[in-house]
């Protein structure tokens, strides 16, 4: 009785209510939009970082981490990438050798990151091959050809077909240089990367570095599941026999993407606070106004024979009835929103024309969000809660006063 | 035979400190199982401070009030709930039905809180309801429904769970005196059959098909008569 008696009562202010709920899902939605939002933006950079470099997941030496050089390489890559190409979880595993040098031309010289390449394992997934706008990508048969990015080739004076000397230290120490030439130049709207990376074949970086056939700097364990992190870096603890390889997620081999989202994340919360409390407060006012104006008949039932906690009670279903419409609605509204940008995206290009940038890493100017079901139920369930929470106040309002009082 | 009532020296004041007055002044009476009782006294003569005091909705500032022989300063908050539900049938000046509520829902609610189970609720409500005249009007809101029919229900909610004692305040106040003496007819008959009641009134009609009149003057009992 008293749980239809509280449905029966929402809808005693119609409109009250229908304001209330709107309110509610209104900010419940913007939430859920925006959550979904970032989730897109963090997953496509997430993708993009992971696929440009090292991976999901990233294998090296123990030693790579705390003094990035060449001399601390992981050697048998083959054996390592074809076992565990073998496993469920994993897109492809691709071999990398990074090392520091320095680019000369003739029109000057710049310091670069030489990342050697597979090219065949590179053009499946790296975003770079698809922001070539002049020459072609690498070839795994490719000798000493590069590919640099369009503000390297400006500041150099670079072109297809031009020259390019690379300087560097090998693995014993020692200067060398290797002269390559440019078969490609990349635009990925990134200052960093346009700027600072020139990839070569695998070979030509072995070579360059002077290090042993099948070695590589890096493995990237490219992952079918950015989720499925955890459960891979599990199984490859204690895989590798200790000192020679360490398995590292990609939070610590690009620490800077991991903290902008974090941070991002931060000021999303505290975004999302504010629309809980906004939310809250609708629902807080709407109850509090509806139990005062209530008094009368709650001083009714009490006299004859309802309990406090019975009055309590009721409040406390007619704020959960008004919360699980609010939260239901907002769920189909900031779903629907959500999917749609989901599928269509949306263009920023209009407002930002230079292009997105995120640590360095350029992300496209159409944005999608993502959407799971974790998106929608997370906030709905912490906003159901909290006006749960929030309805104690109505509750102990609602049976805090003298009945003769209240019938006098 | 046991009271069904018994009030002893009961003085009720209002506010604190410098600033008290006095709404009953030393009250004492006794109601019988079967009484047609009715307190009548001009407006601030302490009825309705007398019916909140004996239907336990306000506590007396000294003196003493028990029902069937429970002594109510004695009952906790929940006991005095539970006392109310069982024992005492209210009858309100302004009808105060639940809006949301049909008349059977309206008029079963005690039965409801009592645990009754629902099918036993039911006959007995429509009983009760039909007692009352309002057949055929049970699923109507009390919107839907004339003033004396939503008094009507009102007295089939204070009836419904046979309470010992029903308690009137002003019942046929907010009726045209068609109704007003319907509803006393109905009140007497259901007396008849042996609810206990005890009304206030300011209505002389309504004095005069009293069984017993008891007037307050002042918050004390000025006169208490048989007829």
């Amino acid at each position: 009785m008293l749980i239809r008696l509280a449905f029966r009562n929402i809808w005693r202010n119609r409109r009250r209510t229908l304001i209330t709920m709107f309110s509610m899902a209104f900010g419940l939605a913007l939430a859920i939009f925006f959550i979904s939002w970032g989730a897109g933006v963090y997953a496509r950079l997430i993708n993009q970082a992971v696929r440009l470099q090292a991976g999901h997941v990233t294998l090296e030496h123990p030693g790579y981490r705390d003094a990035p050089a060449v001399d601390l390489f992981v050697p048998g890559s083959s054996k390592i990438i074809e076992e565990l190409s073998q496993w469920p979880e994993v897109e492809r595993v691709k071999p990398i050798v990074l090392g520091q040098g320095m680019a000369k031309s003739g029109a000057g010289s710049l310091g670069v990151a030489v990342v050697g390449v597979l090219p065949s394992a590179e053009a499946a997934s790296s975003p770079l091959v698809k922001n070539l706008s002049q020459g072609k990508y690498l070839a795994d048969n490719d000798g000493p050809w590069c590919v640099v990015g369009k503000k390297l080739a400006l500041k150099l004076n670079l072109g297809v077909g031009k020259k390019l000397v690379i300087a560097t230290n090998d693995v014993g120490g020692n200067l060398v240089e290797e002269l390559c030439r440019v078969k490609g130049i990349y635009d990925t709207g990134s200052d960093e990367i346009d700027t600072y990376l020139v990839q070569v074949p695998i070979g030509f970086a072995r070579n360059l570095f002077r290090m042993p056939e099948d070695s590589v700097t890096q493995l990237g364990v490219i992952l079918r599941k950015a989720d499925f992190q955890k459960r891979v870096l599990k199984r490859l603890s204690g895989h590798f026999p200790a000192g020679r390889v360490a398995a590292r997620a990609w939070q610590e081999v690009m620490p800077e993407v991991a903290s902008y989202i974090r941070m991002d994340k931060s000021s999303n919360w505290i975004f999302q606070a504010i629309l809980l409390f906004l939310v809250l407060f609708t629902i807080f006012n709407t109850m509090l106004m509806s139990v005062l104006e209530r008094r009368r008949e709650f001083a009714v039932l009490m006299a004859l024979g309802t309990k406090p906690s019975q009055i309590a009670s009721l409040i406390f279903f007619e704020s959960a009835f008004l919360g699980a419409l609010g939260c239901a609605a907002g769920i189909v509204l900031g779903g629907v929103v959500a999917l749609v940008f989901n599928v269509v995206g949306i263009d920023l290009a209009w407002f930002v024309k230079e292009g997105i940038s995120i640590s360095g890493f350029a992300l496209s100017t159409r944005i999608y969000s993502k959407v799971t079901p974790g998106i929608l139920l997370v906030p709905s369930i912490l906003v159901f809660a909290a006006i749960l929470v929030v309805s104690v106040i109505p509750m102990r309002r609602a049976v805090k006063f003298s009945i003769a009082d209240v019938l006098r | 035979m046991d009271a069904i009532v018994t009030v002893s020296n009961v003085v009720k004041n209002y506010g604190q400190d410098h600033v008290v007055t006095a709404a009953l002044s030393g009250v004492s009476l006794r109601l019988e199982p079967g009484d047609f009782a009715v307190m009548a006294g001009p407006s601030g003569s302490g009825k309705s401070t007398l019916l909140n005091i004996i239907g336990g909705l306000d506590r007396p500032t000294s003196g003493s009030v028990s029902i069937e022989g429970r002594e109510l300063a004695s009952l906790s908050d929940a006991d005095l709930s539970r006392l109310r539900r069982d024992r005492i049938g209210f009858i309100f000046q302004g009808y105060n039905l639940i809006p949301v509520m049909t008349a059977l829902e309206n008029a079963e609610y005690v039965l409801m809180l009592q645990g009754a189970p629902a099918a036993r609720r039911r006959e007995k409500v429509l009983a009760v309801l039909a007692e009352v005249g309002l057949s055929g009007l049970e699923n109507r809101y009390p919107r839907e429904l004339s003033g004396g029919q939503q008094q009507r229900v009102a007295i089939a909610r204070a009836i419904a769970a046979e309470p010992a004692l029903i308690l009137a305040d002003e019942p046929t106040a907010n009726v045209d005196s068609r109704t007003g003496d319907s509803l006393i007819a109905l009140m007497r008959r259901l007396n008849e059959k042996g609810a206990t009641f005890l009304f206030s009134t300011h209505d002389p009609a309504v004095m005069a098909k009293a069984r017993r009149l008891i007037v307050l003057k002042d918050g004390l009992v000025e006169s208490d008569s048989e007829k």
